[in-house]
Order: C-alpha cells, then structure tokens, then sequence
C-alpha cells in the first residue's frame, strides 16, 4: 500500500514522467509476457524447464532477418502488395520456421529425455542454448542486422507523452496473440494440451497423442519467442536490429516466470507486465548516483526474490505436492 | 525401448583423450624445433639473457626463440579477438597481416626468413589472453597485435619479465606513458587526445555551440576518451551538460534509453559519445525520437561502423547530416600511396573492400621495420627485436597513417595527428566507398598540440 | 584378508577411504605422476612440463576446488544451484580487499595470505547461508532461477562498486600467491618467481602449480571425508527423499543452510585462488557462463562423486586446448595433405577467406565456425550427449571400465 501511496505521489506531481514510464513498462511488459508465456506453455505440457528460450529468441530474431531483409521470402512473389504487406508475409514465414525449429529441438534432443529426472533435462536445454546460440551467432555475424520494420522511427506525439509506433504494434499484436492462446487452449488441442499438463499418464490412457502435444508446445514457445525477439530488435529498444546479444532478454523475462507462478499462463503474463513495469519505475524513478549503472536490469530478480519470500510458488503457481 | 551406445561415448572420450596426448608434444605446426630447445622449467626468466640458447647460426644473427635458420621461417603471433565484441574488426585486421606477410615473403621476406603467423583467438578475456600468451611466448619472436586493453595490462607485466615485444591493438593512452610501455609500441592518436581533436573539429564546424554533453562505456576505452573530452570542453570553453561517462551498458537497454534521455534533455549543441556502433546507433535513435536534434555528433574511432549507415538502416539520413567520423588511419577509398598498396593487396587476395585491413598493414608494417633492423643489426632474439622496436626514429605508411617515432620525450614522440570523414551512405549503398569520405588528412587541433602529454589520461590501476 | 579384497573385518576398514590396495597403488602412482610433471620425466608425458600445459593443469586444480563444493551442493544435497560463479566472486572480491596494496587508489589492507585465503572462503560461505532462507523455501528448479538470479545481482554489485573490483571493463591486480608471515618487504615463499627447492630449480609456474594441486588435494580429502560423516548422509537423505528425511530427525532447513554454506566456502576460495594466479580480472568475469562451467563440470564428471568432479574439471579445462590442437593439425591436413584424408580435412576446415570450410582457420573471416565457437558447439554438445548417454559421465565410464575388469573373463 505504501508503495502505491509513494506511485500516486509521484503521478501526481509528474503526470508526464508517469505516463511515459507507463508507456515504456507495458510495451517492454509485453515482450517479457510473450516470453514468458512461451516459457510456461512449455513447461505446462511438457514439465521442461526450458533454458535455451534465450537461443529460441535469437534464433527468431535471425529468422526475421534472413525472411525480411535477405531472402525475401515470400515478399518477392508479391509485388502486388504494399511494402508493409510484403514484409509482414516475410515476417509471418520466419515465425512459422522459427515455429518448425522448435518442434525439431524438441524431437531431437528432448524426445530421448522422457521420463528421465527433471534437473537433468534442465540442463541439457542448457547444452541446447550453448549450441543454438552459438551457430546462429555464426550466422548474425558481427554486424547488427537490422530487421527492416516499415514503422522505422516514427512516434505518436500527443505532447503529454510520445509513444513510437513500434510500442503500439507490440502492444496490440501481444493481446490478439494473448486471445489467440487462450481460444486455442478450449480447442481439441489445447484442450489436450492441459490434460497432458494435468497428468501425462492418465492423459496418454485417455488416448491423447502426448508426443504430438509435446511438439505443439515447443512450437508455439519457439514462435511467441521469434515474436518476443522481433519486437526486441527494433526501435526503441536497439534500433540497429539483431545482433549477438539479442538472446540474452530472455533471462530477464525468467524472474516473470517465477513471480506469475511457473505453471500459470495468465500469471505469466501478468509477471511479464510486473517486470516490465518495474523496469520502466526503476528507470525514471530511481535513478539514484548511489544506484550506479544498470539496476533497472536486476529490478526483475530482485522483485521476484520480494515475492518468493510471500508466496514461494509465484502469484499464481498452484503448490507442489509432496509425498514421501 | 530406446538404445543408449553407451560404447559410443567411450569411443568419444577415448578418441579426444589420444587427440590431446597425440599433438601434446608437437601441437604447433610451426617452429617445433623452437618449442622444444625451450627448457621451461630450468631457464628462469629473469635470467633469460644468460640461459638462453644464443646461437650463431648461418649468417651471423642472434637468435632465440621463434627463429629457424635452417627451416629459414621466423615467426610472430597474434593475440586477437575473433569471437568476442571486437571480432568483425579483429578478424580483417588478422587478414591484413596476412596479407602483408604474404607479400613480404614475396619478395624475399626478412634477409631470407620467411615470416609465418600464429594467431591465437583470445575472445577479449583476459585470463585466455594470458594463457594464449604464455603459450605463443615460446614459439615468436615477437607479437604483432594484442587486443584489448585490459587484456594488454594483464600480460605486461610477462611481456616486461621475459623480454618480449608486443603491438599494441587498442588507442589507450596508457601506451605512450613511459611507466608502462617499456614492452610497447603504440601507434595512432590515443583516446583522450582524439577526443581533444574531434571536438575542437566539431566547434571550427559549429563555431556558436556552447555546450556539450559526453557519454561512454565503461572502461579504459570510454573513461580514456572522455578524459581527453572533458579537458577539451575546458580549453575550448565548453559547458559539459551532460556527463554520462561509463553509463552506456551494451548488455542493458534501460541504459541507452537513460543515457539518450539525459543527452535529449540537455539541450547540448555538440555530442561525443565513445561506445560500440551498436549502443550508439540506439541511443542515436532515441535521442532523435524524443526530439533532440541540430546537434553535431561525434565519438572515438571504435564508435562508427558503416552497418550504421546501411540502407535499411532506420538512422542512416539523420546520421550521415549530423556526424563526423573519427579515424586513426585513412578510409580505404583516399587517395594515398599507402591506400593504393592496401587497395592492391586486398584485391589480390579476392576480398571485399573494408577500411580494417589498413589497421592490419600498419601493425605489420611496424614489426617489419622492427624486424629488419634487429637483423641487420644481427640480433633477432626476442630482446634484439625489442631493443630494435624501440630504437625506431621514424616509421612512415604512405599517407596511409601518420607517422610514428618511438624515441625521445612521451611529449614529444605521443601521436596527435588523425583522419576526420563524413558519412556516405550513397556510396556505402553502390559499393564506390565502404561508407565514408575523407574530410581532413593528418589533422591535429591547436588543443591537441597544446597538451602536455606525460602520463595516462585515466589511469588502468 | 589377502585375496579376498571385499572382506572387511572392522568399521574402519570398511568405511576407509583407501580401503582396497588397488585404490592405495593408484593414488600413489597418480602423486608420483603428479609430483613428477613439472621435471619432465615421464616420457610420453613431458610435454606437460611446458608453460602452457602447466598453467592448464593449474587451473584444473582451481576448478577442481569450485567443482567439489558444487558437487557438496548440488550432487550431494541436491540443491540445483547457477550461483556458483556469484559465490566465487565474493570471495575474490574479500580476497582482494584484505589482501590488496594498501596505499593504491582502491580498496585494500595488505594483509598476507594466511588470512585472506580462509577469510575469502568464510565470507563466502557466510554469505551463502545468508541467502539461504530465501533458497531454502523454494524448491527444486525455482531454486535455479533463484540461484541465476545472484549472479545477475552479483554482476550489476560488482560492475558498480568500482572501488572494490576496479569497475566495468577495467578490473583490479589481485594479490599474488606468495607467503609472508606479516607484511614484511619480500615473501618468505614467492610461488610466482623461480627458485630452488632441494637443490632442484622449479620455475615460477611449476610452484604455483604445486600449491594449487596441494590445496586441491586438501579438499578433495575433505570432501571425500564428508560423504561418510554423518552431516554427508543428512545431505544425501535430502537430495533423495526430503520429506522421509525430515520425518527421520533430519532438521532439513539446517542442513540445506549447511550445504549452501560449505559450497560457497569452496566456491570463495577457488575464486580468489583464480583471480590471484590470473593476476587481473574484470568484474565481468563472474557471469553465468562461469557457472555453467561448473554445472557442467559435475555433470561430464559424474554427480555425485568426488572422482567425478576431478575428471570432469580436467575435462572442461582442457577441452578448449584439445580443441585447439585438434583444428590446427585439420588445418596443416588441408593444407600439406594429399589425398584422402587432406580432401576430407579440406571440407572441414577452411584455409583461406574465400574457401570453404565447416571450420574456420584461426584467422579465417568465412561463414564457418571460429575454433572459440567450436568450442563452445562442442561444449553444449558434449553436455547434452552426457546427459542422454551417460547419465553418471566420466565417473560412470570409468566405473564401467572398472566392472568390466573386475569381472573379467566373466563380463556376464
């Protein structure tokens, strides 16, 4: 309460300061909600705890790349269409292969994982972030590749706060996304979806195909990180697009994960919003001498830490049973 | 049920286990002989003058380590960063050398010695550079580049225990400070002193600007260079609003918006930023977007890279109107002697053309003189060819680079003189430049040549 | 009993940690080797005696430290932890300001080795049970995200506070290893500068290397020594059945703060014996690759097991040089070999910047991997490939290897 009453406070007295945190907290919220929640549908379904997200969203940001601005593909066959209409099919190939190479990350590496102890595939999607993330940093190269996005650096200046375009966008495609995922968790596939997360076994005697739930999963995380990783790679955030650091967003969208409850899907989003939110605070708040240099970044873990203490399983993670 | 070959990972392990035993022993395809005759554990190196295996081979030269009479090779090495933040400009300086050794050898290498290379990828840390160098230390007789700062100081004080010269690849002033470089040869304008000589350009550009705001990396990199800012603000009368020296975390983007939000918010009329292209192409952007503008831009050397002004590039009009380049050597399309040799060399060998490869010949150009005279004076020990380094009066590049002295006063012998360029996209984008043209050839500001240079301007610890 | 080795006639004897004359010989075979690396001795082996190769098995003896107490933690006790390369930090960062130059214009109190070796450790440790309660309520893989959590922390704390580790990018000298008994002006033992010990000259770096595998020994004495004391069968009771453990007396939350503490206090000493033997370090050293290092260290090595954290350190620190030599001799296959096997070598490696190549000379600027990537590539790999194939690593290899012989010729 007393942190609020401090918010209100400052609201109050720099309206413009505020709105402008606000702005920058939820669309930066928004790419740690993707993230997040490509995370935890992972973990749901297939109780992998997924350390090579990070490699998923360097890899998607590169895919963007190579569609957008190298290949073409498919915007050369659509002359037809408007520049933004072209880039945007480019865009939705990349995700869609980004999409395919989770599912392949999955058969390969983790299908011989099954059943084996829990720390120890963590570890080995450790293993797969090294090798991923290494052999597309070979193909970003060293450059900056910039991804080409027909918004550029325009902004919306409605004078009490300037919002750039690029953050509307993301906005906007994160909640359809977040419609999407919730529709598609009441199809036949979501829906086996959340009885495998529920309880594999039963789930597999009640005939549902538990390898092609396992695929789906690591397709839809790999593709909301492609799209984390895309929004991450342009104005405002690195306006000279993707480049071999561009993986590592991913770990600080890790303390979202914790704080929404890491078998939540809506508290993932709702810890991604936190954090970016918390972020943006730090940011114009507290920009203390005695702060030094960078504490925005660890607001996430210390928040997390904060919450951990109340509520050990996250906002919104259901406790563990424990049985002897 | 699946089938784990378990023999297979023995096999694995097994089979990296005789790697390892099998090229232990002459794991290095160059000067094995050398590798060899150094009896590491006897020959202390405080007393290597005495110890060492000093022998007066075919043609009455010294030698010790790295030279082969009888193979006739002599090799150098190369600290370099191949796969760390400096990789892309590493990598094309290592090819530059190559290429100029190569072109060497052609024509007779060093009184008969071919020159061979072995370069060794530190990835910018500082614990594989000294490992690498501890390595590298017995099988050259000298070390074409060391890159990067921190990682320089780490092995320095070796390089000054065992008697070894090394080229420095970085601009930090601590490299003309005669504490320090007693192993060392620096070349081109330090980093504060750049600083001094850029933003002077900047006021002889905008002659009514009053204020400017700094910002940099951490490090001796950007704390160097915005040393030498902070001193030319003085002298020019300059009011620094904005100081965001060390700010600028490329890993953290909180930091860029901060740091263009306070370079936005000052209002300045000139800016130096000393960072990556990459930070800076952000905090570039998202100066402009909170409505900053009119002002003139600049930053160290290391800051531009011509990706900055590629065609997709979002910044590309803004920046080519509003920034100066800083250059330690001339752009690969000047016109010079020394541009013309670096221009044939490379398209010899069948690469595209980048400004880097300059920064290659000049290193190498430096070591051959250094070796030439070590020979000539019949001395090519790692100490002969130290000694040889240090007695150099003059090394001239063609118009490629200013010249360097390394005798006589810190004062006198610092480098002042650098290339100033404007950013050319259209030229970038149908390949008749690599993104910039040459302004000022050899320019030193009054500021600069009024400095008095005599230790570092930051100081490394 | 002669001849029947697996009979033990008293407790002792049974929990002894040479308990069989095999396990006796092989110790004995492996310090004489090891005493004898440095002289060069051994053929087939002297290459070791080199610079180079001495510095790498030195640093094998530091990671042999860090990986032990990791192994306590997380093979022992079962606590999933990324935090080691934060803990290893603390106890540079103690070691420096207790034991750096008094009048530079950073942190320091020159006091001698003797006390900012063991306080390093100790603050560390103390430190580690500090952030224990926090650990200590969440479980299982929240517990990793936590423990990733300190290292971030750790790396913005160390970035900022310039006057203690040197600031972002620029980094400190750490005290050198050398033995004074109080500040006096030379050290009675410099292990850095060459000298004669019995009337044999031991170069700089052969000492260093003696001191550190002397101190690894030591701790792998006392780590080995924990798995059969009474605290090591509370750790293990709480890696396997938590719940059964606490039911059983077992105060869990004590013990967890325990296990965090001993892990730390190994991690703080091989952190300020790291920084001291490479001189100078940046902040920015203790990251989380460091700690990967080390969860992969356990893992390649075997969890669990004292041995298997001695392989597997020896593994993850050479493997870099390995790989090294390995691409070079690809590369001299390319370039000087005929037939067959230079045509394979070619494919691999590319030796020139307009040839092809899955690998990249040391210098090359092609599309393929630098060696620094391969590395990493075959890291990563190597990580996965253990833990699908091998569960128990190097150690279970090793154990495999062991059986066979034990019970050959009948392998059924």
């Amino acid at each position: 309460m007393i942190t609020g009453l401090v918010v209100l406070a400052q609201a109050t007295a720099d309206g413009n300061a505020f709105a402008q945190m606000l702005v920058g907290g939820i669309s930066f919220g928004a790419i740690y909600a993707l993230l997040a929640m490509g995370f935890v549908i992972i973990f749901k379904a297939t109780s992998v705890i997924n350390f090579a997200h990070g490699a998923l969203t360097g890899l998607g940001a590169f895919l963007v790349v190579a569609f957008a601005t190298v290949l073409d593909f498919p915007g050369r066959f659509l002359t037809s269409f408007p520049e933004w209409a072209q880039w945007t099919a480019n865009v939705l190939t990349a995700f869609a292969v980004a999409a395919l190479f989770g599912v392949l990350i999955e058969r390969v590496f983790l299908r011989p994982m099954v059943g084996e102890a829990l720390f120890a595939v963590a570890i080995v999607t450790l293993g797969i972030d090294i090798v991923v993330r290494t052999i597309t940093n070979d193909f970003i190269g060293t450059q900056p590749r910039p991804v080409g996005a027909p918004w550029g650096l325009n902004v919306i200046d409605l004078g009490w706060v300037i919002i750039a375009w690029s953050e509307v966008i993301q906005i906007v495609v994160t909640i359809v996304l977040l419609v999407a995922i919730a529709m598609f968790l009441r199809t036949r596939t979501g829906v086996a979806m959340r009885a495998t997360a529920f309880d594999q076994e039963t789930a597999r005697a009640q005939g549902v195909n538990v390898g092609r739930v396992f695929s789906v999963a690591w397709a839809i995380g790999a593709f909301l990180a492609a799209v984390a990783g895309l929004f991450y790679s342009v104005f405002p955030r690195r306006a000279t697009g993707v480049d071999q650091a561009t993986a590592f967003i991913a770990f600080r969208a890790f303390p979202a994960v914790i704080i929404g409850g890491l078998d939540s899907i809506p508290g993932a989003v709702v810890g991604g919003f936190a954090v970016g939110i918390a972020e943006s605070a730090a940011n114009t708040y507290l920009g203390f001498e005695f702060l030094g240099n960078g504490f925005p970044g660890i607001v996430g873990y210390l928040l997390m830490m904060v919450v951990l203490l109340i509520r050990p399983y996250g906002l919104f993670g259901t406790p563990e049973i424990r049985r002897v | 049920m699946r089938r784990k070959p378990q023999w297979l990972v023995l096999l694995l392990v097994l089979g990296l286990i005789l790697a390892a035993c099998g090229d232990g022993g002459g794991g290095d395809t160059t000067t094995t002989a050398a590798a060899e005759e150094e009896p590491t554990t006897t020959a202390a190196p405080a007393e290597e003058t005495t110890t060492s295996a000093a022998e007066e081979g075919a043609g009455d030269v010294a030698t010790d380590v790295g030279v082969d009479l009888e193979a006739q090779t002599l090799t150098i090495g190369l600290l370099s960063d191949l796969s760390g933040p400096f990789a892309p400009l590493v990598q094309v300086i290592v090819a530059g050398q190559e290429m100029y050794w190569a072109d060497v050898n052609a024509n007779g290498g060093i009184g008969g010695l071919q020159v061979q290379i072995e370069t060794r990828d530190t990835a910018y840390d500082p614990a594989q550079h000294v490992q690498l160098y501890e390595e590298l230390k017995t099988q050259v007789v000298a070390f074409g580049h060391s890159t990067g700062s921190p990682q320089t100081m780490a092995i320095n004080p070796q390089l000054q225990a065992d008697g070894i010269l090394a080229i420095p690849l970085t601009w930090y002033s601590g490299w003309s400070d005669p504490a320090i470089n007693s192993n060392l040869v620096p070349h081109g304008v330090p980093y504060c002193i750049e600083a001094m000589n850029m933003i002077e350009y900047l006021t002889v550009q905008a002659p009514d600007a009053t204020t400017i705001a700094i910002a940099s990396s951490p490090g001796d990199y950007g704390e160097d260079s915005n040393a030498g800012a902070v001193l030319a603000a003085e002298a020019l009368g300059l009011e620094v609003v904005y100081n965001g020296t060390g700010l600028i975390n490329q890993a953290d983007e909180a930091t860029l918006t901060e740091v263009a939000g306070g370079i936005a918010s000052s209002g300045a009329e000139l800016v130096w930023v000393t960072t990556s292209p990459t930070p800076f192409g952000s905090i570039y952007g998202q100066a402009l977007a909170a409505g900053f503008s009119g002002a003139l831009w600049s930053g160290a050397g290391p800051t531009w890279n011509p990706a900055l002004v590629a065609p997709d590039s979002p910044i590309s009009e803004p920046l080519s109107n509003d920034f100066y380049i800083s250059a330690y050597y001339a752009p690969w399309a000047a016109e010079s002697e020394g541009n013309a040799a670096v221009r044939d060399l490379v398209t010899a060998a069948g690469a595209d053309p980048l400004d880097y490869y300059a920064e290659g010949v000049i290193e190498a150009t430096i070591l051959h003189q250094a070796l030439q005279t070590a020979y000539d004076a019949g001395d090519l020990t790692q100490a002969g060819v130290l000694a040889a380094a240090k007695s150099l009066e003059s090394v001239t590049f063609g118009g490629l680079a200013p010249d360097e002295t390394y005798v006589g006063e810190p004062n006198e012998r610092v480098q002042r003189a650098q290339f100033i360029s404007r950013p050319d996209p259209a030229g970038l984008a149908d390949g008749t430049s690599t993104g910039s043209t040459l302004v000022e050839s050899n320019y030193t500001s009054p500021t600069a040549e009024a400095f008095e240079f005599n230790e570092a301007c930051f100081s490394l610890g | 009993m002669k001849g029947r080795p697996l009979l033990y006639t008293s407790y002792e004897a049974d929990q002894g940690l040479l308990n069989t004359t095999s396990k006796k010989v092989m110790l004995g075979l492996f310090l004489l080797v090891l005493v004898s690396i440095p002289f060069q001795v051994i053929p087939g082996l002297k290459f070791l005696g080199q610079g180079g190769w001495l510095r790498l098995l030195s640093t094998t003896a530091i990671f042999a430290i860090g990986a032990l107490g990791l192994n306590i933690l997380t093979g022992l006790a079962g606590q999933v932890s990324l935090g080691h390369a934060f803990f290893m930090g603390v106890g540079a960062y103690t070691a420096v300001w207790l034991g750096g130059p008094v009048d530079g214009p950073l942190l320091g109190l020159g006091l001698p080795i003797w006390i900012w070796l063991p306080a390093a450790g100790i603050v560390a440790a103390l430190i580690g049970v500090a952030v224990g309660p926090t650990a200590v309520r969440v479980r299982g893989l929240y517990l990793a995200i936590v423990t990733l959590g300190l290292v971030f922390i750790g790396d913005y704390l160390f970035r900022n506070w310039a006057s203690l580790t040197g600031g972002a990018q620029v980094g400190r000298d750490f005290p050198p290893l050398e033995f004074r008994w109080w500040k006096e002006e030379s050290p009675v033992i410099d292990f850095t500068t060459p000298s004669t010990w019995f009337g044999v000259e031991v170069s700089g770096i052969a000492k260093t290397f003696f001191l550190l595998a002397l101190l690894a020994g030591v701790y792998t004495l006392l780590a080995k020594n924990l798995q059969r004391t009474r605290v090591g069968r509370a750790f293990m009771s709480i890696r396997d059945r938590d719940i059964a453990a606490e039911i059983m007396g077992v105060n869990e939350f004590a013990y967890k703060l325990l296990a965090f503490g001993i892990s730390s206090f190994y991690a703080g000493i091989a952190g300020a014996l790291l920084a001291s033997f490479l001189t100078r370090v940046i902040p920015e050293q203790w990251n989380l690759f460091l700690s990967v290092q080390f969860i992969a260290i356990i893992l390649i090595g075997g969890a669990g097991t004292v041995t298997g954290a001695l392989l597997g350190s020896a593994f993850v620190v050479l493997l870099p040089r390995i790989v090294q030599n390995f691409t070079l001799w690809l590369q001299s296959l390319a370039l000087e070999g005929e037939g067959i096997l230079g045509a394979i070598a070619n494919v691999f490696i590319a030796t020139s910047q307009t040839d092809f190549g899955l690998i990249n000379t040391m210098a090359g600027v092609g599309p393929g991997l630098s060696v620094a990537q391969l590395n990493l590539v075959l890291y990563g790999l190597l990580i996965i490939g253990f833990l699908i194939f091998e569960p128990l690593g190097l150690f279970g290899i090793w154990l495999r290897i062991r059986n066979y012989w034990k019970g050959w010729p009948f392998t059924y």
